[in-house]
C-alpha cells in the first residue's frame, strides 16, 4: 500500500528531477478533496463579488422595489426589508464588501507583519527587535474589538477607518510567525554566504530570507482574510463598520428589530452567506496550510 | 431501603427546588422585604440625565422632576385637549388688563421633604421667594441651565440681572415675591403662554439651601415638595415613594377632564372620590431595547405598562383602526392610542448656498425649486408605514393636529408625493444630475437612522439625484449630531419636536428668524414677513385673529419650501388590566403618576398599604 510520501517520491523519480516545495504543495492540495471543494466555493463567491464590482448584478440593492417585509417571491427571492429593499440583492452586494475588506486587510496586514517580523527576527536581540516586540505586546494586551472600535471611532469619517483598524491589529500574528521563521533562517548557510560576500542586510532580508517565508505568509493571509470578514460584520453590526454600501453585518443589525416581528429573512440571508464564505475559506485555509507545511512537504 | 431513602431525598430536593422556583416567580410587584406594599412599575426607553429642574430638558427628566418637585401649575390628568389646573398655585394667575403683570398666589402650608439641609432635618414651608429663586437659577450660567429660553427677553429685568453677574441678593423688577405667598411677574411684552411655562419641570420649585449645600449633587438628590420623594436613581431605574406629607385630596375625575366614552374602558373611574396615594412604591425601569422591554412587560410580574414596539404591531394587534388587541391578549391587557404632542420633520438649512439663500436672485429661485422638488420626492405615507405602524397623522405645515390652531382645510399638496412634478420642477429650473449639489445627510448612529437615510436617498434618486451625491454621515451620539446642527454645519436636518405647551406658537417659533441656530430655528429660515407676523401674534391672547395669523405664517412656510413636514406619531401604550390608569404622554407626561392605582379585581382599587395604615 503506497503512502502519499511514496507517491511524491515516485513523482520525483518519474520527472527525473526534484520538485519544488510549491509544485509539491499544489499536487498535495489538488488531492485534498475538501480543500478543492472549499476553493470552488470561494471562487464562486469571488465571481459574485467581481460581478457586483462590474455592475453585472445586485445593482438595485439600494432601491425601494417592494412593500414592507414582503415574503419571498419570484421578484424578491429573499423577500424585502422594512423599507421595501430586495434582501437578495443586498446580500449579494454585501459579498463585494466582504471580499473588498478581506482582501485589502489580508494583503496589507500580512505584508506589514512580514516586513516588521522579518526585521525583528533578523535583528533579534537588538533594540529594533525589542521595539517591535514591545509594540506587538502592547497591541496584543488590548481586547481586540475594543481596540478596533477605538481606532474606528477616532478616525471617524475616514472611509477606510475600519480597514486601518483591522490592519493595525492583524499584522501582529503574521509578525510573530515571520520573526520566528527568520530567526531560524538567518543561521542558514546561504545567509551566511551572502553576509560573507558583502550583500547589504536589507537585500539579505527582503531578497533572500523573506521569500523563503512566503508559505507562512500565504497561509496567514487566508486566515487574516477570514478574520477580517468576521470583524467587518461585527463592526458593521455595532455601527462602526461600513460607512457606504451594504454589508452582512448591517443586514444582521437591521434584523434585530425584525426578528421580534417574526421576520427572519434579513438575518437568514446574511448569516447563510457569511457562514458559507467563512466556512469555505476556513477549510481552504486549512487545506493550504497542510499543503504548504514544510514538515510534510519538504520531508517527503 | 437505601434506594427508598435516596428516592425520598431526590423528591424532597425536587420539591424544594420547585418551591424556590415558585418563590422566584411570585408577584414581583410586592416588595420582597415588605410583601404588603403596593408596587407599580413601568418602563421608558430613555434615561434621565439629571433630576435638577434647571436641566430637565428631556421628557424622561421632566416626568420625574414634576413628581419630586412642585410646579405652580399642572396639566389635568384626563382632559383632552390639554388643560392647565392649579398645583402649588392657589388659583390661576391674575393678569393685568395690559397683559403684562401676572400675580400668582401660592397655597400656604406646603412643605419641602425632610432633609438634613433644613433646621432639625424637617422640611420648611415653600414660599414665593423659592419660586423667584428657582426661575433666577435659569439665568445663572453656573447652574448650567437649559430652560432660560422660556423667559428670555420676556420678564422685565431678568436678562439684565444675568448680565450683571447673577447676584441672587439683587432684586429683579419683573420677578418678585410680594409677600410670603404672592408672586408677581412683570413682562416686557405680553406673553400669553407664560402659565404653560409654569407647568414645566424647568419651573419646579427648589429650596435655595439645598442648591447651596448639594450643588451639582442636586442632579441625583432632589429636595422638593412634590407628590413623591426619591428613593434611588441610577442608570437602570428610578424608585420613588409617595410623599406622605403632600396635599393629597380625594380625586374628582370629572374635574380632571374624564370622558366616559373614550376613557371609560380603562376603569379609571374607580379612583373617583378616593384619596391617593394608591401605591407605596413607584418604579421606572429604563429599558432601551424594545425586545427586552416587551419581555419584561409580558413576563407578568415586572413592568406593567409599556409602549408597543412598532415591529410587534402585526402580531399583537387585531386591528389598527381602531387599535385593538388580539383576543387572548385583550384578556390581560388594556391598550389605547394617542397622537403625540409634537411631530417629526426634515429641514433644509438655508445657510447653505447650494440649497438655501443665495446672493444671486436667479440662483435663489433655482434653489427654491430644488427644495420644492425635495419635498415632492418625500413619501410620508411610506415613512409612516415603515416606521410608525401606519398610524401616524400626516399634516401639511408646522401646525400639528394636537393644537387648536390646526387647519384641517389646508391643502395637502406639500405632503403628497409627486415624483413627476419634482422631476419637471428640476428640469424647468436647469437642474441636471451633473449640477445637482452634494447632499450631506447627517444622522444618528443607530440602524433605524441608517434606514431613514436609505429610504430618503432612494426617493431622491428617483427624481434624478445621483446616488453618489447623497452622502451619509453618522454621528456616534445625538449630542454630536445636535452640535453640528446648532453650529449650522449640516445642510439637512431630520428630527422631532415635542410641544412645550398646546399652542402653535411653540412650533412656529421653529422657523422664526431671530431664533436661528444655535437657537431652535435649525433651518436658519429668515423671512421678514414671517418674522413680523410671529412678533405680532406672540403678544396676542388666543383668538380667531391670532389663529388666522398662525395659519398665514404656515402657508408662507409651505410656499418657501423650507421644511419637509410633518408627521405626528401615534403612541400605543399597553398596560396590565390590574393597573387602574389612563396613559398620558406629551405635556401631561408625569402629572398622572399620583393617580395611578392597582385594581382589587372587583372593579375597585386597592389602597396603598402605608396610607391605609397596613403595617
Amino acid at each position: 500500500m503506497s503512502t502519499r510520501a511514496d507517491q511524491l517520491h515516485a513523482l520525483d523519480d518519474v520527472s527525473g528531477h526534484r520538485e519544488s516545495l510549491w509544485s509539491k504543495a499544489v499536487y498535495k492540495f489538488r488531492r485534498d478533496r475538501a480543500g478543492m471543494w472549499s476553493l470552488a466555493v470561494v471562487l464562486v463567491y469571488m465571481v459574485v463579488a467581481i460581478g457586483v464590482i462590474f455592475g453585472w448584478w445586485a445593482t438595485s440593492w439600494a432601491e425601494l422595489e417592494g412593500g414592507k417585509w414582503e415574503a419571498p417571491s419570484a421578484d424578491h427571492w429573499f423577500g424585502t426589508n422594512i423599507i421595501g429593499q430586495d434582501i437578495f440583492d443586498r446580500a449579494i452586494y454585501s459579498t463585494r464588501t466582504s471580499f473588498e475588506v478581506g482582501l485589502v486587510v489580508a494583503v496589507l496586514a500580512t505584508a506589514l507583519g512580514g516586513v516588521l517580523g522579518a526585521l525583528a527576527g533578523f535583528f533579534s536581540g537588538s533594540w529594533i527587535d525589542e521595539l517591535i516586540i514591545w509594540i506587538m505586546g502592547v497591541l496584543d494586551s488590548i481586547p481586540f474589538i475594543l481596540f478596533v472600535a477605538a481606532i474606528a471611532y477616532s478616525l471617524g469619517d475616514t472611509p477606510y477607518a475600519m480597514h486601518i483598524a483591522m490592519i493595525a491589529t492583524f499584522w501582529i500574528t503574521a509578525g510573530r510567525l515571520i520573526r520566528g521563521e527568520v530567526i531560524k533562517l538567518r543561521g542558514q548557510e546561504y545567509v551566511e554566504a551572502a553576509h560573507a560576500i558583502g550583500v547589504p542586510e536589507v537585500v539579505i532580508i527582503f531578497r533572500h530570507i523573506l521569500p523563503n517565508t512566503s508559505h507562512i505568509l500565504l497561509v496567514q493571509a487566508t486566515i487574516t482574510f477570514v478574520a477580517a470578514i468576521k470583524s467587518e460584520v461585527i463592526l458593521s453590526f455595532l455601527g462602526i463598520g461600513v460607512k457606504e454600501g451594504m454589508s452582512w453585518g448591517l443586514m444582521i443589525a437591521e434584523s434585530t428589530r425584525e426578528v421580534l416581528a417574526g421576520f427572519f429573512n434579513n438575518f437568514l440571508a446574511a448569516s447563510a452567506l457569511l457562514f458559507g464564505l467563512v466556512m469555505a475559506f476556513n477549510m481552504f485555509s486549512d487545506a493550504l496550510q497542510d499543503a504548504l507545511d514544510p514538515r510534510t512537504v519538504a520531508g517527503e | 431501603m437505601n434506594r427508598l431513602v435516596s428516592l425520598r431525598a431526590v423528591c424532597a430536593l425536587l420539591l424544594f427546588g420547585a418551591a424556590l422556583l415558585v418563590g422566584c416567580g411570585s408577584d414581583g410587584r410586592q416588595d420582597a422585604a415588605d410583601p404588603g406594599l403596593r408596587v407599580y412599575r413601568h418602563s421608558t426607553n430613555g434615561v434621565p440625565t439629571s433630576l435638577d429642574p434647571v436641566q430637565s430638558a428631556t421628557a424622561y427628566t421632566n416626568m420625574i422632576v414634576i413628581n419630586v418637585y412642585d410646579t405652580l401649575y399642572a396639566y389635568k390628568y384626563l382632559a383632552r385637549p390639554f388643560e392647565l389646573k392649579t398645583n402649588l398655585a392657589a388659583a390661576m394667575p391674575e393678569i393685568s388688563a395690559d397683559g403684562l403683570t401676572y400675580t400668582v398666589r401660592l397655597k400656604p402650608g406646603v412643605y419641602f421633604i425632610d432633609d438634613p439641609v433644613f433646621p432639625d432635618g424637617k422640611g420648611r414651608e415653600v414660599v414665593a421667594e423659592d419660586v423667584v429663586y428657582s426661575i433666577k437659577r435659569h439665568f445663572d450660567p453656573a447652574m448650567r441651565p437649559q430652560g432660560a429660553w422660556l423667559w428670555q427677553g420676556k420678564v422685565a429685568g431678568l436678562d439684565e440681572w444675568k448680565d450683571a453677574g447673577s447676584d441672587y441678593e439683587q432684586d429683579i423688577e419683573g420677578l418678585r415675591a410680594l409677600d410670603r405667598y404672592t408672586l408677581q411677574i412683570k413682562l416686557v411684552r405680553p406673553y400669553p403662554q407664560l402659565p404653560f411655562t409654569l407647568a414645566q419641570g424647568y419651573s419646579a420649585v427648589v429650596p435655595r439651601e439645598a442648591v447651596e449645600k448639594y450643588g451639582r449633587d442636586l442632579a441625583l438628590r432632589p429636595i422638593g415638595s412634590g407628590p413623591f420623594r426619591l428613593v434611588s436613581f441610577d442608570k437602570t431605574r428610578v424608585v420613588m415613594e409617595p410623599n406622605q406629607n403632600w396635599r393629597w385630596q380625594p380625586v374628582d375625575i370629572y374635574a380632571e377632564g374624564y370622558d366616559e366614552e373614550t376613557q371609560g374602558f380603562s376603569g379609571v373611574a374607580a379612583i373617583h372620590g378616593q384619596t391617593p396615594p394608591f401605591v407605596d412604591r413607584f418604579e421606572i425601569d429604563f429599558i432601551q431595547d424594545s425586545a427586552a422591554m416587551w419581555n419584561s412587560f409580558t413576563k407578568g410580574n415586572e413592568v406593567q405598562i409599556t409602549g408597543l414596539p412598532v415591529e410587534l404591531a402585526d402580531s399583537v394587534l387585531a386591528s389598527k383602526r381602531p387599535v385593538t388587541l388580539r383576543e387572548d391578549l385583550a384578556e390581560k391587557y388594556h391598550i389605547t392610542s394617542e397622537i403625540e404632542t409634537g411631530f417629526v420633520y426634515q429641514g433644509i438649512n438655508m445657510d447653505f448656498p447650494e440649497f438655501g439663500y443665495h446672493p444671486d436672485p436667479a440662483q435663489e429661485k433655482r434653489n427654491h425649486a430644488l427644495r420644492c422638488a425635495m419635498i415632492k420626492a418625500f413619501d410620508w405615507n411610506a415613512r409612516n408605514e415603515s416606521f410608525y405602524f401606519g398610524l401616524g397623522v400626516i399634516f401639511p405645515g408646522a401646525i400639528p393636529p394636537v393644537v387648536p390652531e390646526f387647519d384641517p382645510e389646508l391643502s395637502r399638496d406639500s405632503v403628497t408625493r409627486d415624483v413627476s412634478g419634482a422631476r419637471r420642477l428640476l428640469a424647468e429650473n436647469g437642474w441636471t444630475p451633473e449640477n445637482l449639489p452634494e447632499l450631506l445627510y447627517g444622522t444618528g448612529s443607530g440602524v433605524v437612522y441608517r434606514q431613514f437615510f436609505e429610504q430618503a436617498r432612494a426617493w431622491l434618486v428617483e427624481i434624478g439625484w445621483p446616488r453618489e451625491k447623497i452622502i451619509l454621515k453618522q454621528f456616534a451620539t445625538f449630542g454630536d449630531l445636535n452640535r453640528q446642527w446648532r453650529e449650522s454645519r449640516l445642510p439637512y436636518i431630520g428630527l422631532g419636536w415635542g410641544l412645550d405647551y398646546p399652542d402653535a406658537q411653540n412650533t412656529l417659533q421653529l422657523f422664526y428668524g431671530p431664533y436661528r441656530a444655535p437657537g431652535s430655528n435649525l433651518t436658519n429660515y429668515n423671512n421678514p414677513e414671517y418674522n413680523a407676523l410671529y412678533e405680532q401674534a406672540a403678544v396676542m391672547q388666543p383668538s380667531p385673529e391670532r389663529t388666522e395669523i398662525y395659519r398665514r405664517m404656515n402657508r408662507i412656510l409651505i410656499g418657501d419650501c423650507v421644511t419637509i413636514i410633518g408627521l405626528s406619531r401615534t403612541r400605543i401604550p399597553i398596560w396590565h388590566r390590574e393597573v387602574v390608569m389612563h396613559p398620558a404622554g406629551g405635556m401631561v407626561g408625569g402629572f398622572q403618576y399620583p393617580f395611578i392605582a392597582l385594581s382589587d379585581g372587583a372593579g375597585g382599587i386597592r389602597q396603598a398599604a402605608r396610607s391605609a395604615g397596613i403595617p
